[in-house]
């Protein structure tokens, strides 16, 4: 993975560390531990310094909870003279109720960002602002979206003009839409670019207008509609139902005009609406073109997370009509029902919430690839650059929803690359269709990150029915090509099966944590972003499989939801950590994020810092020794194209004809 | 399926189109697999190979959006049957047929045979409800969400209007053979010397599996005139698939 072979590097350094603990320069710079995760730690003199686990673990205490803390306290308080950043890591994370009860902590938190920096240098005599300042300016705006005010987020009333007594009334309203009120009527509303600073007034009036044109015979939902984790709707910006993750659009079609009127009123004041909290609920909105997304979640979830998966939601209505297409349609008529034209695909952006909640590829944006010989990899591969056709440019082989390898056209490597993103579009694509296990699909398919306008003709075949595990997906940018791209399947499925391919990738399968030798690390996610000629072309991460006490479908969630609140604690946008060593009541977890890779583990919980440190040397040690089984080092290239320009980001001109088309169905 | 296509050459090639949910994958699900289960939403076009005797028959099952992506003539480049399909509970689904999917087959071959297929029977007539006649396992995974109504539930008024569009028939018979003999217009094709529509308007159920094995065998057995044409004619059965940028009018112009 690095370069510099830190895993050894590092093991030394720990074991230095803990015979004595101030020998190492590093140690007496807090900035490793705390600083944004996206600014490089300043210049140390430690050889060591960007990997800053021997003073990192050690010194801090992220969110310990009460149970341990005597024990962890000395343990702290033997090296406060090398660990000032532990305070900031403390107020990083503000208490421990903020890990085990979300929901009640994010709204303080949300309120109190601007002002709490302040507290934390008072608290500390840290010099803390200058950790944290640079992004409270911004903190809801984190993944780059269009509409940040260059003077900061605020906190204001919202008013909605409406009869609130009608409202709360009408016997006509179902469940959800009093669900989405009331939940509203708990709220406070963030809006970006109103008001001042800090101040955070109640929503002082509930629910919305009677949302236009609502419907009587609305299903009543009910109380289990309302305890779903998590909602995701899509609305268009005239507040047409396109899709709801439960229960139908047209029953919920007044809840969406309820969110729409909220969207419109505050767009009517020139700002956008992001996100309202209440006791248990986050709700996040997000504009997309004519699109709005809406997420209601329980889970606990960080605004920004939620705000990817929106995006990932709206990418995959994307990859299926284009953004084009989609622009088009509402610039011709602005009330048009998506719901013709997605009708069929509710499958498919249900599996991809589906996919979203279970697995981490999403959250560490990065494609989970699996474990193989790399001899085989590389044969494989192979196989798939010699069965080339005009205008192919991914082959893509994939085994439960993990690549085995991906070979890519030269011409468009030169100025592009899959995004895992777009990748993991493609994986839930072909989940959402093993109904046809024994078809070969042949279907339009826009990758957003690679470009939002036009279209890619995707292949899909499974080679081993009927277990239909192994996937062969082909890309190409000739819609006429079906025949062609399918005979460069059967040259793959004869090649692989000459050299009994199946058979081996039937054995490669996700190992156990067993296999790193360390005692009581239970599960780990490593992401490296630093790897020569692999990150630039696809990032990755490598997990081994959740086994017990993970291995029911609810404790999965629940350490998942431990790594996604670490996760947003990392990438906070407010105060990003470097480093959280977090005391939960089942599990200790250790969440580590340097310039060459992010690290999540999780240790049986009597776990002791120290042995936590050295189980993550040893862990880095096993990766390094494993790397090229279990990352894609060097995906090769073939070449197809004689006319390079066609396939070049740019120069696609596929979306063109859908022109023909799309009209007449207005 | 059981089968493998690999390396098989096509023979024929089939094509099903008709709107959304109208139940065209039910039906080649039924067909092939004797089953019907809840199919997962169809993504772009699917290719399916089946082994007929010895004949290898291309189907095309597609998504009913072709239209939008400009691909529809594509699936139906030098199609020998096109299935129309519409649901019989849905006046809409019929209209479109016309309205947005029989375009889509100028690009078949000129002696190419339409099929206008009503599914869904199941819930409008109780003669397709029952135990499947020509479907010996007959085996039936209802896992689909419409529960097929018990009692009265083979009303047959035309037309459509109120009441629960599930189980009123909106389309009938007559409809469905108004529409072929306009698609033959269309197609400019001599109503004499094609099948006559009685022959080519089937109702079905995926379902139950009533009229689907007859809908696909009766298709199969008309386009075998041109298999064997083919094979005379020692034409290899690939070009006709493979080579995709000879002009659409090549095929189209005899229609006219
Ligand atoms: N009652 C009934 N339901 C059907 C029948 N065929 C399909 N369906 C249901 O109609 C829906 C759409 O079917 P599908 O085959 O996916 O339609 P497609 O979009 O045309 O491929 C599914 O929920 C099926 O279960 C049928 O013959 N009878
Ligand atoms: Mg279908």
């Amino acid at each position: 993975m690095e370069q510099d072979n830190p895993g050894s590097a590092n093991s030394e350094d720990v074991r230095t560390n803990e015979a004595s603990p101030v020998t190492c320069p590093a140690d007496t710079d807090p900035l490793p531990v705390t600083c944004p995760a996206d600014t490089d730690p300043p210049p140390v003199t430690c050889p060591a310094d960007t990997d800053p686990l021997p003073s990192g673990p050690q010194s801090s205490s992220g969110c310990e909870e009460q149970g341990d803390v005597p024990l962890l306290e000395n343990h702290i308080q033997s090296e406060e003279t090398q660990s000032r950043p532990e305070d900031e890591l403390e107020a990083g994370c503000p208490d421990v109720s903020t890990v085990t009860d979300c929901s009640t902590q994010r709204e303080d938190e949300i309120l109190e960002q601007d002002s709490a920096p302040d507290d934390v240098s008072g608290e500390t005599g840290q010099s803390a602002p200058d950790v944290v300042s640079g992004e409270t300016g911004q903190p809801a705006n984190p993944d780059g979206e269009g509409h940040t005010h260059p003077d900061g987020e605020g906190h204001t009333h919202l008013l909605p003009e409406r009869n609130s007594d009608s409202a709360s009334a009408e016997d006509g309203r179902d469940d959800s839409e009093e669900f989405v009120a009331a939940m509203l009527a708990r709220s406070k509303l963030e809006e970006q670019g109103l008001g001042t600073k800090g101040s955070s007034p109640p929503l002082a009036e509930t629910g919305g207008p009677p949302p236009p044109g609502a419907h009587r015979d609305e299903d009543v939902t009910g109380d289990a509609w309302r305890a779903h984790r998590k909602h995701v709707f899509v609305l268009s910006e005239a507040g047409k139902p396109i899709y709801s993750r439960y229960g139908s659009e047209e029953a919920l079609s007044s809840t969406m005009g309820v969110m729409m009127a909220l969207v419109s009123f505050v767009q009517s004041g020139d700002n956008n609406i992001r996100s309202v909290y209440s006791d248990q609920h986050t709700v996040v909105f997000m504009t997309q073109g004519p699109l709005v997304l809406v997420s209601v979640s329980s889970s606990g979830q960080s605004e920004q997370q939620l705000r990817v998966e929106l995006r990932y939601v709206h990418n995959q209505i994307v990859s299926m009509l284009t953004e084009a297409s989609i622009a088009r349609i509402f610039q011709t008529k602005k009330n048009y029902d998506l719901r013709r034209l997605l009708a069929g695909s509710e499958k498919i952006l249900d599996g991809l919430l589906d996919l979203l909640d279970s697995d981490p590829s999403f959250l560490l944006s990065a494609v989970h690839c699996v474990p193989l010989a790399s001899s085989l990899r590389d044969s494989l591969s192979q196989i798939l650059q010699k069965a080339i056709t005009p205008n192919l440019v991914f082959s893509i082989l994939i085994a439960r929803q993990q690549l085995i390898t991906i070979v890519q056209e030269k011409t468009v490597i030169e100025d592009a690359r899959l995004e895992p993103s777009d990748l993991h579009l493609l994986f839930n694509l072909i989940g959402a269709s093993s109904a046809f296990q024994a078809g070969e699909i042949w279907t339009p398919i826009c990758l957003p990150c690679f470009n939002p306008d036009c279209y890619f003709y995707a292949y899909i075949s499974y080679l081993d029915p009927p277990e239909c595990t192994v996937c062969l997906l082909l890309l190409s940018t000739d819609k006429e090509a079906f025949y062609a791209v399918a005979e460069c399947k059967r040259k793959i499925e004869e090649a692989m099966m000459a050299q009994n391919a199946l058979a081996a990738i039937a054995k490669a399968h996700s190992y156990s944590v067993s296999q790193v030798g360390v005692s009581d690390l239970r599960h780990f996610m490593y992401k490296p972003f630093d790897v020569p000629d692999n990150h630039r072309q696809l990032t990755q991460f490598t997990s081994p499989e959740m086994e017990s006490p993970y291995s029911s479908e609810e404790e999965r969630t629940r350490l998942l939801d431990l790594y996604r609140d670490l996760h947003s604690r990392i990438h906070s946008s407010s105060r990003p950590l470097k480093l959280i060593y977090h005391v939960a009541e089942r599990e200790t977890l250790l969440a580590w994020v340097t310039s060459k890779f992010e690290l999540y583990t999780c240790f049986s919980p009597l776990v002791t810092k120290a042995s936590a440190i050295n189980a993550i040397t040893k862990l880095l040690r096993w990766i390094k020794k494993e790397e090229e089984r279990l990352f894609i080092r060097y995906p090769p290239k073939y070449s197809t194209t004689p006319n390079p320009s066609r396939s070049s980001r740019k120069a696609a001109e596929q979306h063109d004809s859908t022109d023909n088309g799309f009209l007449s169905l207005l | 399926m059981p089968e493998r296509a690999k390396m098989r050459k096509p023979d024929v090639k089939v094509v099903i189109l008709g709107d959304m949910n109208v139940g065209k994958t039910s039906l080649l699900h039924r067909y092939t697999e004797k089953k019907f289960k809840d199919t997962v939403s169809t993504v772009g076009g699917a290719f399916f190979l089946k082994q007929w005797g010895p004949y290898n028959i291309s189907i095309w099952d597609t998504a009913g959006r072709e239209q939008f992506h400009g691909l529809g003539s594509m699936y139906c480049r030098g199609a020998s049957a096109v299935i129309l399909t519409y649901d019989v509970t849905n006046w809409q689904s019929l209209t479109e047929l016309e309205d947005r999917f029989l375009s889509l087959t100028d690009t078949a071959n000129a002696d190419c045979i339409y099929a206008i297929v009503g599914n869904k029977a199941d819930l409008t007539e109780s003669s397709a409800q029952g135990p499947v006649p020509e479907d010996g396992q007959g085996e039936q995974e209802s896992v689909g969400t419409e529960l097929r109504p018990t009692g009265g539930g083979s009303s047959s008024g035309g037309g459509g209007g109120g009441g629960d569009a599930l189980h009123q028939k909106q389309v009938n018979q007559d409809d469905a053979l108004a529409l072929y003999a306009r698609v033959l217009r269309y197609k400019g094709l001599d109503g004499m010397a094609c099948p006559p529509g009685e022959s080519l308007c089937f109702e079905t159920s995926a379902k139950t599996g009533y009229n689907v094995d007859v809908l696909f065998e009766t298709i199969f057995d008309m386009v075998l005139p041109s298999i064997l044409k083919k094979r005379r004619e020692g034409e290899p059965s690939t070009v006709d698939l493979e080579d995709c940028r000879v002009p659409k009018s090549i095929k189209g112009g005899c229609c006219a």
